[in-house]
């Protein structure tokens, strides 16, 4: 019988409480190079959460390997990889110190040294050229490998994973198209790789885990590695090691490593098959590639395609997830939307990781948590009803988006008494839309499954790699918060009231017998920055929801000044829909803002397959009699296009009517300023906290209520004080 | 002649409010990203100490922020932390050890920011979303307001504290300040909105606290911008009567000036060498005509002469000389004391400090490894020390004359050694010398200049026209070698041996004239492809720049570069094409090129027939040397070390050529 995703599981001879990977990914959590505090409360977290094994971030093996600024470095690691270990110990899960070196795909721009690599190669992405390794830095790098595992098991760890992956000099040289040397390591692309990991076995023995992360398939057929010349390789490296990750990357698609939700959840199932059929049982096999539905990572266990998953993005939108499997409750976990938005880290700005529906996850250390050590049970929640013949609202939230619904998802877990009204139809806020703005859902009916409130949406087409111009579901997963917040608000007797407008009038009644309120209104269309008397103008939201607003003829140009996923998403919708559309930006690429998900270059692939004209780096000047001006923002040249009506995807205003009326009411998210999902929640949540009168290890005032403890003093500020 | 009589201004001394100025050369404040925790670093320290030290009249520190709601980038300072007093006191010591006064500035950048790091929203005067952060801000109420003013006091406070002379309210790039001054930005229609006297308020509040909070005896600036470069925003003649305002307080005690809005028009702030020296002057003149306060001028002074004349002509009582002090912390001392054509000119290249900045990185400089660096040396007599070499007076033989070369020569000689470099070309410069070549970038060329003068300074021997082998080595017996002979250019396995596809090299070089039409292929993204179209265009080539980028130049935005690039492409109806990759170059009728592209995107297969194709493409290292050296003397590493420097261990910009000349010469 296949194991559950739940199930012990034995890797040299110890144990992992579940079959759950946490596996190694980019945080920026780092002390300089070294482990934080950070690091462990954020570990410890998932280890809590029932995490079977966790692999820490990445650490260089050798000092000439700096690829980002807090890129752990092995020789500062060992204090952290104690505090680690000993923090995950008590819950079982296993703890692994994830090593490699990024070779080539590093930067000289930390070290100020040159880059490593097997032939002079550069990088696609940083165009930086290496030098070709000679014998010394290779017998280097072994020996680094070799000292930083047994470091790692020194300092507490259960064993190592050698990293092959996306990012890895053993990547490189395993590949035709970074290997060309004509010595031994070109003969035999796999020689550094083996050398590596006998060096490794050796330094930490036969009793601490070995694992390797491998990239199986480099989506480079013409001289990458294939997923048929990564069978061989498996049958020679799985009796070397314990444990084989199996992902897929290469240098021209660095970001297929962890993809958004344009590529189907669970990419990696059939080359994961193959590769623990190749294994042959030396070495246990996890999965990785989107998997953040535990039914989907149930199902690759129960197809024997794999003996563990690897869970990172479903483990940081929600630490809890094995917890509630093992509970029988997979409906309360919250789920990933594959949005990419806060945990893909790879960014000169060094973003620490988080989440936008869990912005505690990266920030452990300072935000408390918003969920009851020990909630009601929910019948006790039930039996506490309120309203007609109860007792009244403790507090009225005003807004069922993110904001409102999260404000009053916190709240009712603290037990007390909300309701929420919301003045349209449905729950969800601006997600619905977002959610909506998807070329799948390009149908009147699976448009009206998308916008309209069901429990649950309809799943997500699996639509990766149709011909050019198919359309790719990659935003409905969007809704998925939504539905949550909505069932979680529901679970806990949040009482919820749809197509009603909360009057200034209500406000005061509720507040008058000593209820409280919260503002979390969103906001309301701005109109464009231009002349545009002469055409149809329709947000964005509107064109999406009622797309007869629509002139039924004609070129349709999509304004975005943001340059974000909207504009991008709203052109892809009405091109799918059949609309000769325009897409005008000021920048040089469409949808600007998407570069730190890993779409942005996809999405202008997308964009122009989908027939798509990218009007770039011009600004709407007019529109009228069926023709919009458009200007250079640099050269400041105007041209004329085609336009029938604009769609505007601009920034948008607070919703502030009600806040003109009371302005000493806490307001949370788009009321405050229109911004995106993550502070929204991250607004809702605080405003919750402050209410419930929630003590945490740094409480941070709800924003709109007067300021925070900024003056703080000096011993104050220390603590609190982020890195 | 004597200094006294080459500058007539620039070393008279300036009484500013309270202080007295011994010049009027102001080291003003820039981004340095050497803050860690939110705190000054003994690195600022010692990095503001070597401009003291090498001469500056006054320095202004980078700005320090007066509120937790205000952090647009990783590495800013926390002036409203009562922690950073303790770094404040080292930077001022270290100053004041130098007699030079050094100033503080402060600072909110409104809604140029972004809330990732603060996660609190960001605030402006109006949910006018910022251009290049593009998040919509919060209209900040009254009592935020006050709360603002009240950081900018606590700052004051704190900066008196930790010992400044005073100081300066940046309202003019990148501020809060900035924000309500600019109709663009400031839709407000109560008292803080509307007319300038509402939309100065902010202004007029801040220099009445900060002025209560320092009390008489420090100085206090404004720094105001002259214009902003964007539709509807602040104008000269506002910023003249905001000037106005200001003086009329009578608080203030002299007036910064600036141009451009950091999140839309930087490249006008931190022009690259494609703007005219003293562009920016136009804006310290009209404020100077308006106000008896001292006014700063700045905008790409490298050059004493360049600012002693600005000084001249009235346009104003100071010049800020920043990036010139980056690459030579000794511009001052060396102009005072009639050694100005030793200054290690600044090229305003923008790569390794302006570029640095929007990166989250360290400043540095392509040309002074040692910016940045200050604090690792040990203390010296010199500004810029360098640690003792390991063995005095040993024969340093250098092979190859372009940056790598010229700085492992002089750094050697500087540390005494008996250093010979041998060039195979008939001048020193490497690749550096066609770069500049192209009119627009002729201003690179300092760098060799700066760097043959150096090495020839500290006595180093520099032999043209001399190309070496294993025996030439050999033959000079030396003690150490640095090999830094550079790189060659190699053709693109789709080229098929075309005559006419060619590297940027041999056109820049003279060995090859494209006419008539023109691809030009780019693979690099900085400044070869767009500097050779250019000079092609202005021969009268009709030229297509070509990348498989999504987007042509992506380094030159770092540079600032882009915009310019832009401008000039269009004005010579240059095409800029991107996501395309070449497939195959065939010989066309008439000796042409035939040139097969693939639209990846799309996978679309397009063609052009053109008269030439010019390739910016990687390099590969000439490294021939290096495996003669290697194969010829097994032992030869037992007689002498070899160290490669620059192109020849893997073809780079010139930053990596200086830094690992500079290093190789000091491990000897």
């Amino acid at each position: 019988m296949p194991p559950l995703l739940t199930d012990p599981v034995a890797l040299a001879g110890r144990t992992a409480p579940s079959r759950a990977v946490f596996g190694a990914h980019e945080t920026n959590l780092g002390r300089g190079r070294a482990l934080s505090d950070r690091h462990t409360a954020y570990y410890r977290r998932r280890a809590e959460g029932g995490a079977g094994v966790i692999v820490t971030e990445t650490a260089s093996v050798t000092p000439d390997d700096h690829p980002y600024e807090y890129a752990p470095l092995a020789s500062a690691c060992a204090p952290g990889w104690r505090r680690i270990a000993a923090a995950c110990r008590p819950h079982g899960a296993l703890v692994l110190a994830g090593l490699g070196h990024a070779g080539a795909q590093g930067s000289g721009a930390h070290s100020q040294h040159v880059l490593w690599a097997p032939s002079p190669v550069a990088d696609v992405v940083s165009r930086e050229m290496p030098a070709a390794m000679e014998k010394e830095q290779i017998d280097e790098v072994v020996a680094g490998f070799a000292a930083a595992a047994a470091a790692a098991c020194e300092a507490g760890a259960d064993g190592v994973e050698v990293d092959a992956g996306g990012y890895s000099l053993l990547r490189q040289f395993q590949s035709g198209l970074s290997n060309l040397r004509e010595d031994a390591y070109g003969a035999d692309r796999l020689l550094l790789t083996r050398r590596v990991l006998d060096a490794v076995r050796a330094a930490i023995g036969g009793d601490r885990v070995l694992a390797l992360r491998m990239s199986c398939d480099e989506l480079a057929p013409w001289a990458g590695t294939t997923p048929e010349q990564a069978a061989g390789q498996v049958r020679l490296l799985a009796p070397r090691a314990d444990l084989l990750t199996v992902v897929r990357a290469g240098p021209m698609a660095p970001r297929a490593l962890r993809p958004d939700a344009h590529t189907p959840p669970g990419f990696n199932l059939e080359l994961c098959a193959a590769m623990r059929r190749a294994a042959r049982g030396r070495a246990l096999v996890s999965l990785q590639g989107s998997v953040v539905d535990p039914a989907q990572a149930q199902a690759a266990l129960d197809a024997g395609a794999a003996d563990l998953v690897e869970m990172v993005r479903a483990q940081i939108a929600d630490a809890r997830l094995v917890a509630l499997v093992r509970a029988g409750e997979p409906e309360r976990i919250r789920p990933c939307l594959l949005c990419n938005q806060a945990c893909q880290v790879r960014d000169d700005r060094n973003p620490p990781v988080s989440c936008v529906g869990d912005p505690r996850s990266g920030h452990e250390l300072e935000d408390p948590d918003p969920e009851p050590a020990a909630p009601p049970p929910p019948a006790a929640v039930r039996a506490m009803p309120f309203g007609a013949g109860g007792p009244p609202e403790e507090v009225l939230v005003v807004g069922g988006g993110p904001a409102g619904l999260e404000c009053a998802r916190v709240l009712a877990g603290r037990g007390l008494r909300v309701r929420l009204v919301e003045r349209t139809r449905r729950l969800g806020g601006m997600l619905r839309t977002a959610a909506a703005l998807d070329p799948a859902a390009a149908s009147a009916e699976a448009l009206r499954a998308a916008v309209s409130s069901p429990r649950r949406p309809p799943p997500a087409p699996a639509v990766s790699s149709g011909p050019p111009g198919a359309p790719v579901a990659g935003r409905m997963r969007l809704g998925l918060l939504a539905d949550w917040l909505e069932s979680e608000c529901v679970r806990l007797g949040v009482r919820l009231e749809t197509g009603t407008e909360a009057t200034a009038a209500d406000l005061d009644a509720v507040l008058d017998r000593g209820g409280r309120v919260v503002l979390a209104t969103g906001s309301r269309a701005a109109p464009p920055d231009a002349d545009t008397g002469g055409v149809p103008v329709l947000d964005v939201a509107g064109a999406v929801a009622r797309p007869g607003l629509l002139p039924a003829d004609g070129a349709l140009l999509v304004h975005d000044p943001v340059g974000g996923p909207v504009g991008v998403a709203a052109a892809e919708l009405l091109a799918a829909r059949g609309r000769e559309v325009r897409l005008a930006c000021p920048d040089t690429v469409a949808g600007r803002l998407l570069a730190p998900t890993g779409d942005l270059a996809d999405a202008n692939g997308r964009l122009q397959r989908a027939g798509v004209v990218r009007e770039l780096r011009c600004r709407l000047e007019s529109a009228g009699g069926g023709r919009a001006v458009l200007r250079d923002v640099w050269t400041a040249a105007r041209r004329e296009v085609e336009c029938a009506a604009v769609v505007d995807c601009g920034p948008r205003l607070p919703e502030d009517a009600l806040h003109l009326h009371r302005p000493d009411l806490p307001r949370c998210g788009d009321a405050v300023a229109p911004r995106t999902a993550l502070e929204a929640v991250l607004e809702g949540r605080r405003t919750a906290l402050a209410l419930a009168g929630a003590a945490g290890p740094a409480p941070v005032p709800p924003t709109g209520a007067p300021a925070p403890a900024v003056m703080a003093e000096p011993a104050e500020a220390a603590e609190g004080a982020p890195r | 002649m004597s200094p006294a009589r080459t500058y007539r201004y620039l070393f008279t001394p300036l009484r500013v409010g309270p202080l007295t100025l011994a010049n009027r050369i102001v080291f003003c404040a820039h981004l340095t990203n050497y803050a860690e925790d939110g705190a000054p670093t003994a690195r600022h320290a010692a990095y503001y100490a070597a401009r003291a030290a090498g001469g500056a009249g006054l320095i202004i520190t980078e700005e320090h922020s007066t509120h937790p709601t205000d952090h647009p980038y990783e590495k800013l300072i926390r002036g409203y932390d009562p922690a950073v007093v303790a770094g404040y006191r080292r930077i001022t010591e270290a100053v004041h050890a130098h007699g030079v006064p050094v100033l503080a500035q402060l600072n909110h950048n409104g809604g140029q920011a972004s809330s990732m790091y603060t996660r609190l929203p960001v605030w402006a005067p109006s949910p006018v979303p910022d251009p290049l952060f593009r998040e919509v801000p919060k209209a900040v109420e009254e009592h935020e307001i006050a709360e603002v003013v009240e950081g900018y006091a606590r700052t004051a406070r704190h900066c008196a504290l930790g010992g400044f002379d005073g100081v300066e309210l940046q309202c003019s790039h990148s501020s809060i300040v900035r924000g309500f001054l600019s109709p663009a930005a400031n839709r407000r229609t109560d008292r803080w909105g509307g007319p300038l006297e509402n939309r100065a308020r902010l202004l007029l509040e801040l220099v009445r606290a900060v002025r209560e909070a320092i009390g008489p005896d420090l100085a206090l600036g404004v720094r105001l911008c002259g214009d902003e470069l964007i539709e509807g925003g602040t104008v000269l003649e506002e910023a003249v009567r905001t000037a106005r305002m200001v003086e009329a307080t009578g608080a203030v005690d002299y007036i910064n000036t600036s141009i451009g809005s950091a999140t839309s028009t930087l490249h006008m702030i931190e022009a690259s060498m494609q703007v005219p020296p003293g562009y920016a002057m136009y804006v310290p003149s009209a404020i100077r005509e308006a106000v008896r306060l001292p006014v700063v001028g700045v905008g790409r002074f490298k050059d004493p002469l360049q600012a002693d004349r600005a000084l001249a002509a009235g346009q104003a009582d100071l010049i800020g000389v920043v990036r010139g002090q980056i690459a030579d912390p000794e511009f001052a001392a060396k102009a005072r004391t009639g050694r100005a054509a030793e200054i290690r000119t600044c090229l305003s290249c923008n790569q390794e400090c302006v570029g640095r900045m929007g990166l989250n990185r360290w400043l540095g400089c392509i040309e002074n490894p040692e910016a940045g660096r200050e604090a690792e040396q040990a203390a010296g007599r010199a500004p810029v020390p360098l640690p003792a070499p390991r063995r005095r007076g040993r024969r340093v033989l250098v092979v190859g004359g372009g940056p790598g070369g010229l700085q492992a020569a002089a750094s050697a000689a500087r540390r005494g050694h008996e250093v010979v470099l041998l060039e195979r070309e008939h001048r020193t410069g490497g690749q550096i010398v066609p770069a500049a070549s192209v009119p627009s970038r002729a201003e690179l060329l300092d760098l060799v200049r700066n760097l043959a003068a150096e090495a020839a300074r500290y006595g180093a021997e520099l032999r043209t026209g001399v190309a070496a082998d294993a025996g030439t080595v050999l033959a000079e017996r030396p003690d150490a070698v640095v090999l830094a002979t550079g790189a060659l250019p190699q053709a693109p396995w789709w080229a098929g041996g075309h005559p006419r596809v060619v590297d940027v090299r041999d056109v820049l070089g003279g060995a090859a004239e494209p006419r008539g039409r023109v691809v030009v292929f780019d693979e690099l993204g900085f400044h070869q492809a767009v500097s050779v179209a250019e000079l092609l265009a202005d021969r009268g080539c009709a030229v297509e720049v070509v990348t498989p980028a999504m987007s042509v130049g992506q380094d030159l935005g770092v540079t600032l570069d882009l915009e310019a690039a832009a401008v000039k492409a269009h004005a010579a109806g240059t095409v800029w094409s991107t996501d395309r990759i070449c497939t195959g170059a065939e010989r066309a009728e008439g000796g042409g090129v035939l040139l097969r592209l693939q639209h990846h995107p799309t996978g679309a297969e397009e063609s052009r027939s053109v008269d030439w194709v010019v390739c910016a493409v990687h390099q590969r290292p000439d490294d021939a040397l290096w495996s003669e050296l290697r194969r010829a003397g097994g032992d030869s590493k037992a007689r002498f070390d070899v160290h490669r420097v620059g192109d020849c261990l893997a073809p780079r910009r010139a930053h990596s050529a200086v830094i690992e000349g500079h290093r190789a010469a000091v491990a000897l």
